[in-house]
């Protein structure tokens, strides 16, 4: 599998040479959603000069990134394009090695399942074979290097290539077994963007199944590797922060960088939920609604992880579905990261619903962004409304699409329990209903 | 200012000395010329000329204000005196059979509407607001000079308004109107921030004469072309162009203009007789009660002309402050040259402490060292050390 992987780096490193060399490349790079005030790159290299006249690069509300971003761009700032074309790369292989190692990994509880005889005999054709399973790393890494989303924020040289590069290591490491690594590139992640403190979970509950420890309130080896792994993660987290600190010399990058992400003072469109709201909210309400928003993204964390808590992989991409919707400055970037995953669950198509729906509605609003963007800040004859409007359509598509995958993917192990042509007790045909 | 006119004022005080001895000698004129010399205490003159209606078959108040404008002007007040304030443009009217032209006598022998007209305020700048604030004196900043009337307190000032009016009343713009409480208040204003010498008030619209019954700061002259319940009539239409050209009044008044020139000596009491019941239909009016010269002795010229006084004299003068001569140099020594240079605009290098070269900035050593120290030991904790010869 390696030839057609490499093959697939170099279309993909081609399309994005050819897109930077363009004249497209100036025009993508202001495009509200591929950037956000926190990953656009004029932002960072107006940091860096700021940082060059012997300013903190944090004063004036221009850059809202970390100083360990400034310390890898004062050297790499000339090359900056074959950076962001080396992190897309470290994504999809990353992506690649996790999913390939994810695979082997379901196949073989499969067959262990299939030899306990824990399978009823209908939902048999529900069985995956590692035939079908083997292309889908590719497919994996193919998602990500040429999902348009994706060229499009290395093109821009968004910051959120680097996030998604980070994220794609967490998950490389988390899935290979390694505490440690996993810890500190969560910590790395988080460290960039307040949110992927909620892939804490699902890592934990991955590497507890893996170690065989069981997911019990009462046991004290659970609580015990969640201290661990917290011990870790914060430790690295604390480690990385003092080390920032002594970059610059100041604390002024955390309200500049956590306390910009969470109390949401810029209000630029962007493909989120957060601007419009915010654009007409009265003063004495802001604190609450900052709240209410803020919290919308840490508050599936626990009650996803209850009901998938066997399932710790599907809950990560879940996760990541849940911050790239609900976080405050949200680009098409951060999509392109969970849409990779889709692959993974390829076998579900059978009972996804509303499948041709919101791919219609992702596609529709995808190209409608610019046109009504165009309508309203250059033409003048739409207002704010139509673009929201857009925004809020992409996101109940993209929410639907999630809900779409939890409901398959539930159903699929309700079957893989209780066969797959469910009878009431009377023996009549029963359907099933997502509740 | 007032230096100015003490230092004219002794000066001719020493001049009129001169002129007593010639009195003596029995030269008369002199005595009557000089007399009137000081008669009128103005040295500047303005005029506010304002027609206050708009639309095409009101043709006839602009060739009113246009008229005076005329007069006012030949007489020898400068556009930079005149603040001429007409509510629409009839020579460039669609229905201006002749464009560029506002006639005044029929068979169009008299075009007021000359090369050299200014026009301050036009179209819908004329409003109530705009003439009290060009009245007081309480513009924006941002109004340019021709916009003002930069009067003092020894300017005689000429007001002619002509439009649409009533009793106590005159329309501007068929929108809204001035009333003659605020007319009133606005002119004691004016005396109080002493904004005029003497004031003209000339109003040709109906029932004109309610418009000046409620002055009552001094030095004013006010003349109306009807009195309260009489209208004022036009004066003939023209057939080829197809409205009436001018009010009679003003008709009459400009008829007696024409004949006025910078030297004559027509006085207040000539005006007051235009225009009588015959020629009019309507009854002149006028009040004097506020002026405090008599009628008779204000030459027509004060308030219509810009007459400069001009005295010439053969002898010669000694003025009262002596000049001082500015220090010269010493020759001998060398010149002293100070060298001028312009200050630094923004000085730059104070604001921001630029260093000399780019990328100055350098990641302290303790945390490049820190950080891949890190690094090194995270990924040994991970790898273990034994696989170090695999990597290598």
């Amino acid at each position: 599998m390696a030839a057609p992987l490499t093959l697939l780096l170099i279309v993909a490193v081609t399309i994005r040479a050819a897109l930077f060399r363009s004249s497209l490349a100036e025009l993508i790079a202001e495009r509200v959603e591929v950037v956000s005030p926190i990953t656009a790159w004029k932002r960072v290299v107006e940091g860096l000069a700021l940082l060059d006249l012997g300013v903190s690069p944090y004063s004036g509300d221009v850059f809202h990134e970390t100083p360990l971003i400034i310390y890898m761009f004062h050297f790499l700032v000339d090359y900056a394009e074959i950076t962001f074309m080396l992190a897309d790369v470290i994504t999809a292989v990353a992506l690649y090695m996790a999913v390939k190692e994810y695979n082997k990994q379901v196949f073989r509880k499969q067959k262990f399942a299939l030899e306990a005889d824990r399978y009823p005999m209908d939902s048999l054709e529900l069985i995956r074979s590692p035939k079908e399973m083997y292309y889908i790393p590719l497919k994996v890494a193919m998602f990500y290097l040429l999902n348009p989303f994706t060229i499009l924020s290395c093109v821009a040289k968004s910051t959120c290539g680097l996030n998604n590069a980070v994220l794609a290591l967490f998950f490389l490491s988390t899935i290979k077994g390694n505490v440690l690594l996993s810890a500190i590139f969560l910590c790395l992640a988080t460290y960039q963007s307040i949110y992927p403190i909620t892939l804490c979970a699902p890592a934990m509950l991955y590497f507890m199944q893996r170690q065989y420890i069981p997911v019990n309130f009462r046991r004290v080896s659970f609580w015990w590797f969640i201290v661990q792994y917290l011990f870790m993660y914060l430790g690295s987290l604390f480690v990385l922060i003092c080390l920032s600190f002594f970059l610059l010399g100041s604390w002024d990058y955390l309200p500049s960088v956590y306390g910009f992400i969470l109390s949401v003072p810029d209000l630029t469109p962007n493909i989120g939920l957060f601007w419009y709201f915010f654009a007409e909210m009265f003063e004495h309400f802001r604190l609450f609604f900052l709240c209410v928003f803020q919290i919308n993204v840490f508050f599936y964390t626990i009650p996803l992880s209850i009901k998938l808590k066997e399932h710790p992989v599907f809950l990560m991409f879940m996760q990541l579905a849940v911050i790239s919707i609900f976080k405050s400055y949200p680009t098409v970037g951060d999509v392109a990261l969970y849409l990779a995953f889709l692959p993974v669950w390829s076998h579900l198509h059978r009972f996804l619903r509303n499948i041709f729906l919101v791919s219609c509605v992702l596609l529709a609003c995808s190209v409608l962004f610019p046109v009504l963007w165009h309508l309203w800040i250059y033409a003048g004859s739409a207002n704010s409304n139509f673009y929201y409007a857009i925004t809020l359509l992409f996101n109940v598509a993209q929410i639907l699409l999630v809900s779409d995958y939890f409901y398959a993917f539930l159903r699929r192990e309700h079957h893989l329990t209780n066969g797959l042509y469910l009878k009431r007790k009377d023996g009549s045909e029963a359907t099933l209903i997502l509740k | 200012h007032h230096q100015c006119v003490n230092g004219w004022m002794t000066g001719c005080v020493k001049r009129f000395g001169v002129l007593k001895r010639y009195t003596n000698t029995g030269h008369l004129p002199f005595k009557n010329s000089a007399g009137q010399f000081f008669s009128s205490g103005h040295t500047n003159n303005w005029a506010v000329l304002v027609c206050t209606s708009r639309f095409w078959f009101n043709y006839r108040h602009v060739a009113n204000t246009l008229s005076v404008y005329r007069s006012v002007k030949r007489l020898g007040i400068p556009d930079s005196h005149i603040v001429l304030m007409l509510a629409d443009d009839m020579a460039c009217n669609h229905r201006n059979p002749k464009p560029a032209t506002v006639f005044s006598h029929k068979n169009m022998e008299l075009n007021v509407y000359g090369d050299d007209v200014e026009v301050d305020y036009r179209g819908y700048e004329v409003t109530v607001e705009n003439f009290l604030r060009v009245l007081t004196g309480r513009l924006p900043p941002s109004t340019p000079r021709s916009k003002r009337l930069l009067s003092d307190d020894r300017s005689n000032i000429l007001i002619y308004l002509t439009g649409h009016g009533g009793n106590g009343f005159l329309k501007f713009q068929d929108s809204e109107e001035i009333s003659n409480v605020e007319l009133a208040d606005a002119f004691e204003q004016m005396w109080q921030k002493r904004r005029y010498n003497e004031l003209l008030f000339i109003i040709d619209t109906c029932q004109g004469a309610s418009m000046y019954e409620r002055f009552y700061s001094p030095n004013i002259m006010a003349l109306a072309s009807s009195q309260v319940g009489e209208d004022s009539l036009s004066h003939q239409p023209d057939l080829a162009i197809g409205v009436h050209l001018m009010d009679r009044y003003t008709f009459y008044m400009l008829e007696f203009l024409e004949d006025i020139h910078p030297a004559s000596k027509t006085n207040m009491n000539d005006l007051f007789k235009v225009c009588p019941k015959s020629q009019c239909v309507s009854t002149p009016g006028h009040r004097t009660d506020l002026f405090l010269r008599d009628p008779g002795s204000v030459l027509i010229t004060d308030f219509f002309g810009s007459v400069r006084k001009v005295e010439l004299t053969m002898d010669a003068i000694n003025l009262t402050d002596p000049i001082k001569q500015m220090e010269e140099n010493p020759v001998n020594g060398e010149e002293q040259k100070e060298v001028y240079s312009y200050a630094d605009q923004l000085p730059v290098s104070e604001i921001i402490h630029q260093k000399p070269k780019q990328k100055d900035w350098h990641p302290p050593d303790g945390f490049i060292l820190g950080l891949w120290t890190l690094i090194l030991l995270v990924f040994f904790k991970t790898y273990g050390i034994k696989h170090l010869k695999h990597i290598f």
